[in-house]
Parts: structure tokens; sequence; C-alpha cells
């Protein structure tokens, strides 16, 4: 490790850059069900390096439509794969953050919302697909996405509000269920469905003090962030856990310096990209969350994040707020 | 054959070829639910046997991946007959999960589902037996985070349905129990979290009168004192988690009128100097308390 630790800005994005050359061996079918969140989470490291043009727009765009699953009307991780919650939020991040959701075209977009609420259930959760699992990530899902096509309404909106209170525990955090261990990442999910809702006020000054106290709690000696008691460090809950204190007023909470330093220390410094730990092995969801983590905190001039949508702020100001004049 | 719709055994066998090499791809499980769907009326229990089998062996090499547990829980849902003993192996391979990995979140969450199954089942509550599970659980390992979360959920889910017995005695059996654990380990925060639900809870608030309630928070003050300067003798220094939950109980008595000696701001000053990763939540709560 070097003496003083900068951030390899030129190093990350070449990495990102090389991630989809390899098309044809058999790592890249391994990650097929993962093709278009990754190049929601390359796509915005790429933003917040100031480098999206790293990807050729017409080409990712083009592989956006090209994962539309036409049998349910909504997006898959790659071409004839299924349609699920989670990669039509990433079709949809990808396209807004190219201001193209025109390309949907009237069809399309109206189906598109009829997959999301569709897969609504009548206690306010949502889930993934018609498969049935339920789970705070797939109402974060539903909500972000219809918020950025600017398709929210109160009879989606209420139920799902309702829904993330009752995943909210003794202890200030939220679990993925009602009843379910708090998780950091879940955390991120009903902070972010309760912001987007504009509802945050349905929590009370005590909930608030004490959901910040929980998470500032992730904070280890290390100056890394974990995602429940006990647990190791991980460079993704800089993005779970510094969101979260975002979205309540409390990024301040835990010390700047040293989760800065630890994620630096994740940096592989020869062919760039961030692990989950120093000396692991890199990936673009570790990458993408470290520089948004360092965004968050206001680490040399990144480009600015918004810590509920996790897009660039300059894309996110032009979301219709809920609810809608 | 998925675009044929082709729904037979041979396309079934396909699928597992395929998901043993990938267990993540999402869209084979799919087509493989929708082989099994189609073929539902001419299956007989020994293929879903089978099938949970097959689910098995892919969870020990990754038991982590969401959609395998997904897919074990839509066999049971479709599983032609609603006996109890399906579950009740369930309930067995998740001990043996917990057993190896204490801590799986999946596990828990999957835990709490066959339990509720069993009991919806039999109509016979598994409160009690889950709660010395979880006591099995933490006297393994006291940091186990997940059996204390657990633990919470099943004493307020039994004193809503009227399970327990002597309340009081309850009670005070728990307390006893997390002092126990308190002197066991004090650097861990799961027992401190747990200990903060506790002595704010309504359960604990309405069982005991208003006397037994400040005599209960005051000895635990006292032994929290007590740990803190056992620490400080030691090793010279606080003990972090004994004065943030000092902080707590300060305020509680402060609000029932029974503080004598407030210690607060002299606490939030000790936490910035020996917790400083978290030095802003004490600024701000010292800013609170002037």
């Amino acid at each position: 490790m070097s003496g003083s630790l900068t951030l390899l800005k030129e190093k990350h994005i070449r990495y990102i850059e090389s991630l989809d050359t390899k098309k044809h061996n058999f790592e890249y079918w391994l990650t097929e069900h993962l093709r278009l969140n990754g190049i929601y989470w390359g796509l915005t490291a790429l933003c917040v390096l100031d480098s999206p043009e790293t990807f050729v727009k017409e080409e990712v765009i083009s592989f956006v439509l090209s994962c539309w699953d036409d049998k349910y009307g909504a997006f898959a991780p790659f071409p004839r794969h299924d349609a699920h919650l989670l990669t039509t939020l990433s079709a949809v991040q990808i396209l807004a953050t190219y201001d193209a959701l025109d390309v949907l075209g009237k069809d399309r977009k109206v189906r598109l919302i009829s997959f999301i609420r569709g897969n609504q259930l009548e206690d306010g959760s949502f889930q993934g697909d018609r498969f049935g699992e339920v789970d705070t990530r797939f109402v974060y899902t539903a909500l972000s996405a219809l918020s950025i096509l600017g398709e929210l309404t109160s009879e989606v909106v209420d139920p799902a509000v309702d829904f993330v209170l009752k995943c909210y525990n003794f202890d200030g955090g939220f679990g993925l269920c009602p009843n379910a261990e708090s998780h950091a990442a879940q955390a991120f999910t009903c902070l972010g469905a309760l912001a987007i809702a504009n509802k945050l006020d349905m929590l009370s000054d005590d909930q608030l003090e004490e959901i910040g106290w929980w998470l500032c709690e992730r904070q280890l000696p290390e100056g890394g962030l974990n995602g429940r008691p006990s647990k190791l460090p991980d460079v993704c809950y800089s993005w779970w856990v510094l969101s979260s204190l975002a979205i309540i007023g409390r990024l301040d909470w835990i010390n700047y310096e040293k989760l800065t330093e630890f994620i630096l220390k994740c940096q592989d410094e020869k062919k760039g990209g961030i692990s989950d730990r120093p000396e692991n092995e890199v990936d673009v969801f570790h990458t993408v969350f470290g520089v948004a983590g360092l965004s968050l905190m206001g680490y040399d001039n990144l480009v600015p994040i918004d810590p509920i949508y996790c897009m660039p702020k300059s894309v996110t100001s032009k979301f219709k707020k809920y609810p809608y004049k | 054959m998925r675009d044929e719709k082709i729904y037979s055994i041979e396309a079934l066998k396909k699928t597992s070829e395929l998901l043993k090499k990938n267990p993540e791809f999402n869209a084979i499980w799919n087509y493989r639910r929708d082989i099994i769907a189609s073929l539902a009326s001419e299956l007989e229990i020994p293929f879903w046997d089978k099938e949970l089998v097959f689910v098995m062996m892919l969870l020990k090499d990754y038991p982590k991946v969401y959609w395998i547990w997904n897919h074990r829980l839509w066999v049971l849902k479709h599983y032609p007959t609603s006996s109890p003993k399906v579950w009740q192996t369930e309930l067995a391979v998740v001990n043996k999960l917990l057993e190896q990995d204490a801590r799986n979140y999946h596990g828990w969450h999957y835990r709490r589902i066959v339990v509720g199954n069993i009991e919806s089942i039999t109509n016979k509550s598994l409160d009690k037996e889950e709660f010395e599970y979880t006591t099995i659980k933490i006297n393994n390992n006291i940091s186990n985070y997940s059996a204390w979360h657990q633990r919470v959920q099943i004493i307020s889910r039994m004193f809503q349905k009227g399970e327990v017995g002597n309340q009081k005695e309850y009670i005070r059996t728990e307390i006893s129990y997390i002092i126990n654990a308190m002197f066991t380990d004090a650097e861990d925060q799961s027992v401190w979290f747990y200990i903060k639900w506790f002595i704010k809870n309504d359960i604990v608030c309405k069982t005991l009168d208003e006397q037994e309630y400040l005599k209960m928070l005051k000895d635990l003050r006292e032994n929290i004192l007590l740990i803190n300067n056992d620490e400080i003798e030691f090793s010279g220094k606080q003990n972090i988690w004994c004065l943030k939950i000092l902080l707590v109980l300060e305020d509680i008595l402060e609000e029932k009128e029974a503080l004598t000696e407030r210690s607060s701001e002299q606490y939030l000053v000790q936490l910035i100097d020996a917790d400083p990763l978290r030095k802003n939540r004490y600024l701000h709560l010292l800013e609170q308390h002037k």
C-alpha cells in the first residue's frame, strides 16, 4: 500500500470500460443475470467520476431495449431472460440518466407501469415477479421506478408506506419484511421509499434519533461500515448506511476520514476498481457504492449523487416531486 | 425449449444441469417452475421430495443465493399435502444451517416462515420452544444479534397472546439473564441493543408497577456502573456501551422524576473522547441536553 491514499479515478474509469469486452466466455454467461444492473452500476460510477461518455450512449440504450421482455411487459437482466422489478428499475435508471425515457414509447411505458403496479400485494408490499418473493427491496424498486416515470399514485403509495413502517424494528433499523432482523441495506430501501413517497414525517423525532443511532453504530474501528452488528465491514455499506443517514439528515454521525481511508484501501491500484474489503477481488458493484459513498462525503469534487435515488443529482433534480400538483 | 413452451421431464432435467452450473440464473428457475406447474397433476409426492433434495444440494454450496431459497419456498407452497411433517423436516434443515452459520440472514428469515407454517397447520403456538431456541443460540455465542432480535419478537408475541403465566416473574428472570449477559461480554453491542429495548418497551413498563419499574432501572444502573468501574480499573478506559446505556437510563429516570443526580453531560463529554467515530452524535445530544 502506498503512503498517501488518493482516489484512482482514471484507473476506475478504465476498469469499468473493460468490463463488457469479454463476451464469449463462461464467466460472462455466469453473470448474465446481473448484466442490466451491472450497466446501471457502471454508468452511475462513471457519472460520479464525471466520465459518462466512457460508455457509448446509443449502444447502451439499444442493449437496454433488447432486454425488454414482451411476454410480461418489463425489463429482464439480459435478452431472453425474464422480467423482474430489480432489473426494471435498472433499465429505467439508465434511460433516465441518459434523458432517454422517450425511447420507451407509449405502449411499452403503459405496460411497464402496469407490470410494476401488478406486483403490489394486498398488504402494500411488492413481489419481485409473479413467483411471490416479498422484500422491502421491491417496495423501493417499485416506488423508485414509478417516481422516475412520474407515475406514482396514492393507491400505490399509501399501502406501500404502511408496509414499510411495519418493517421498522425495536433497534432503529428496518428488516426485509415485518419481524425480520434489521439490515443496513433494508434501511436504505425503507427510508428511500418513504423519502420518494414524501412520507418521512411518518417517523417520529424519537424514531429518527434511534435510526441514526443504529446506523452510526455500523462504523467499525478500522473505518469501514458493516450491515448488521458483529459483522465484517464491506464497502457497499458505505452506500447503504451513508445514504440512509443522509436521508434523515445525519450524514456526519460517522467519521468521514476513517471511512474514506477504508474505501481507498479497497482500490486495486493496478487494474482499478474497488472491492468489498482490502486485498479482495474488485467488482463493479463495490466500485459504484465506493465512489457513491465518497461523493456523499463530498470527497475530491466528485459529481454529487442523490442519496434517495443513487443517481446523479443533476438527473434527479428534474424528477416530478410526489405528491404531484 | 422454453420458447417452444416445452414442459416435460426431459426439459426439467436440462434445467437441473444448468442450475447446477449457475444457480443465480433466475430465468431458468422460472422455466423450471413453469414446467413443474404444468405437470403438477401427474406428479406424485416422491417427485416433490426429490425436488427438495435437489434444492438442498444447491443450498449447501450457495447458502446466500436468494433465488434458491425462493424456489424452496415455492416448492413447499405447492407441495401436494399440507402435513406438518414436511415443515418439521424444514425446521431440522434450518437448524442445521444455523448451526453452520449462526447469523445467516436468509436462515433466520426462513425459520420464521417455517415456524409460522407449522403453527398454522397444527394450530399450536411454538413460542415457548422458539424462545428456548434463542436462549441456546445466545448461550452459544452472546454476540448472536440475530438471536437477540428473535427474542424480542417472541417475547412481544407471548405477552400479546397472553402466553406468559406469571408475567412479573418472567420479567425478573429475564432481567437477571440480561445482567448475566452484560457481565459476560460488555464489549459487544448485541446485548446492549437488547437492553435498550427491554427497559423502554411497553411490556415491561406495564407489567411492573411504578415502584418495581424504577427499582429495576436503578438496579440495572448500579450494575452498569460496576462494570464500567471494573473496566476503568482494569484498562484505564471507560466502557463506551456502559456510558451509552447509562444515558438512556438517565433519560427515563428523569422523565419519571426519579433522577437525583444527573451525569448525562459528563457521559457525553467522556464519549466524545472514548468513542470518537460517533463524536457528532454526542455533540448533537449535548446540544439537546442543554
